[in-house]
């Protein structure tokens, strides 16, 4: 019998140089496959062949056999091939570089198939100071609906804990911060969110045809998961000696003011609400904040709580 | 391997061959990321591939010699298949993000990435990757490892109470998910170190060539527990749960409402309190008691200066 892989492959080239859609039997006498056993199994080996390739990306297209009403199978050359891509044997040297640099995460294959007929990459001299590693695995669950389109459902842990049902039109994922998000029209709220993968508790599923939806032509992803900045707020700080370097690479600035008891005092942009205020906790007794009153008042609130839970923990 | 994989990989090779006429097993191996053997058994099935029902004439034809090929008669597959949804979206997200880093040493990864989100239609719309530049110290430190130059840190320890004194011979650099790594021996404790760029508070170049060179392979840092670690068990509510991300968690326990039971190790429990305080009460230590009453401490400290008589001078 012939290997699988072999009988798959060879499917796929009978059904390329198809010109016609080439019905079961058709296919049986090109090829010899399908042939021994019952009709019946030897129809689902073939549904199983199909369904196969078509997880692969072959386009296997089902249509009516003209002036019958059999059903017969193609693959459309244009809808299989990857047209020739443009690339200079530097940016193929660069390119592989790039996906060793990122181990397996980068797909070698798809890098194989974009420079399948490019010209020759050179060696490239120099080792890249710098090393890359993303675990881009995440991705898989919405890569197809993103691609094509497809409306999806899926439950989402929000930020409370509480699960929800969400349905969306997926736009595209961004990666930022060691996290994975994917920005999608949420159809309930008929606003633009974003999600990230891993609160996601199962496998989105399609809820409408590929093509469905358009996304807006402004939209910006990145934008979208970066959330409210505010960087107009200037964060006044009262800072013990150790603790200055850490302002420092943050962008803040000795002003050359001290207080009365000798802190020096210190100005940082401030960028968000919330992450300032845990990155100031994270400073502990080494500052003061000054100003403004709101994120004073938010550092204040944050220590009490911690003491009064950290209390009630250990007399526990 | 599965079959649908190897088929997805002959498809492919079918045509890279071609193009290749006299391409050797490494070299294919090579740009395929799987061993030789595999590309050899490839190989062997293809010499079978082609249109089986219309007799001989129309299979593929595999020559070897030596370790080159020459593939013949495979026109039906002169160009590969296209990329899936997923491969076209990995391959886009990685070199995209090796491009933000690499820009200058790497020149030509910015036009390709170009060339191949056009290529596969992924578009900046569709995935992207946002990269943070990293920090002031990069530029320096990168260039230290390009011209092999041994670098002077101010380097604020997990253990250490203020930023201390490091002779390093830099090695490499390394991101992983965004944070910034430094690699290299560390000439104070005569061992390999990593130290993660946000706690360097300065950095200065030497002219001294490096001593130390990395070996061969380098492996990404991890977090390597030692053996009087402090096993440390935290409780996080739904919104503290960025902490499991941010420590080398051991093990997770879900809990009713959405929060979790975390259990992790650590060398370094006052680094730890201060992670704990960050949470602003969305964490709680559960265990030691030793590390609760340092969190608490720690708050209490802080609180002092904004109590009524500290503001009154």
């Amino acid at each position: 019998m012939t290997p699988k892989v072999e009988r798959l492959v060879n499917l796929t080239v009978a059904l390329l140089e198809a010109r016609v859609p080439l019905t079961l039997a058709e296919l049986k006498r090109r090829t010899g496959y399908y042939a021994s056993g019952d009709p019946a199994s030897a129809r689902r080996m073939f549904e199983r062949d199909k369904d196969e390739l078509r997880r692969l990306g072959v386009p296997v297209e089902t249509r009516t056999v003209p002036h019958s009403d059999e059903q017969g199978y193609l693959v459309p050359r244009g809808r299989y091939e990857l047209p020739d891509v443009d690339l200079t044997g530097e940016e193929v040297a660069a390119l592989a570089l790039a996906v060793r640099l990122t181990g397996t995460q980068g797909t070698p294959l798809a890098l194989a198939k974009l420079a399948a007929r490019a010209p020759e990459a050179p060696d490239l001299a120099a080792t890249p100071t710098t090393r890359v590693e993303l675990r881009a695995d995440p991705v898989d669950a919405v890569a197809d609906a993103v691609v094509q389109r497809v409306p999806v459902r899926f439950t989402y842990r929000r930020a409370d804990g509480g699960e929800a049902t969400r349905t969306v039109d997926p736009y595209g994922v961004v990666q930022r911060r060691a996290a994975w998000y994917l920005v999608a029209r949420d159809h309930d709220r008929d606003a633009v969110r974003a999600f990230r993968l891993d609160r996601m508790r199962d496998v989105p599923v399609a809820v409408a045809d590929a093509g469905s939806f358009e996304p807006p032509d402004d939209l910006d992803i990145a934008d979208a998961v970066s959330g409210p900045q505010d960087p107009g707020v200037e964060v006044e700080l009262a800072v013990q000696p150790r603790a200055s370097w850490a302002l420092a690479i943050r962008g803040g600035q000795d002003t050359g003011e001290r207080t009365p008891d000798g802190r020096a005092i210190w100005t940082l942009p401030g960028l968000h609400p919330v992450r300032d205020r845990s990155f100031l906790l994270g400073l502990g007794p080494d500052v003061e904040v000054r100003a403004p009153e709101t994120l004073r008042q938010a550092v204040i609130d944050a220590l009490t709580t911690v003491a009064a839970g950290a209390d009630a923990e250990v007399r526990r | 391997m599965s079959a649908p994989d190897d088929v997805a990989r002959m498809l492919t090779l079918v045509p890279w061959v071609l193009h290749r006429p006299g391409a050797s097993h490494a070299e294919i191996a090579d740009a395929f990321g799987v061993d030789v053997a595999t590309v050899r058994r490839d190989l062997e099935h293809l010499d079978f591939c082609g249109l089986p029902g219309l007799g001989g004439g129309d299979l593929f034809e595999v020559t070897t010699v030596g370790d080159r090929v020459v593939l013949r008669m495979a026109d039906e597959l002169a160009r590969p298949l296209r990329p899936t949804a997923r491969e076209a979206m990995r391959l886009v997200l990685t070199v995209d993000a090796v491009a933000d880093l690499l820009d200058e040493e790497l020149p030509a990864l910015r036009s390709a990435v170009t060339k191949v989100r056009a290529a596969l239609d992924i578009p900046e719309s569709t995935a992207d990757v946002v990269g943070s530049d990293g920090p002031g110290t990069r530029s320096t430190l990168r260039d230290a490892v390009r011209d092999g130059r041994r670098v002077r840190l101010a380097y604020q320890g997990r253990t250490d109470p203020e930023p201390m004194d490091r002779e390093v011979d830099p090695w490499a650099l390394h991101v992983v998910d965004g944070s910034w790594y430094l690699q290299g021996h560390d000439h104070g404790a005569d061992d390999r170190r990593t130290f993660r760029l946000d706690r360097i508070a300065s950095v200065e170049a030497t002219e001294t060539p490096v001593r130390v060179l990395a070996p061969d392979h380098l492996e990404p840092p991890r977090y390597v527990p030692g053996d009087d670690d402090l096993v440390v068990v935290l409780d996080v509510s739904p919104r503290g749960r960025w902490l499991e991300d941010a420590l080398a968690v051991d093990a997770v326990e879900e809990q009713e409402g959405g929060g979790a039971r975390l259990e992790l190790r650590t060398d370094a429990p006052g680094w730890l309190a201060r992670l704990v305080l960050m949470a602003a009460g969305e964490a709680t230590v559960v265990s030691p008691p030793s590390l609760a009453e340092e969190v608490a401490a720690t708050a209490q400290a802080a609180l002092a200066w904004y109590e009524p008589d500290a503001a009154a001078w």
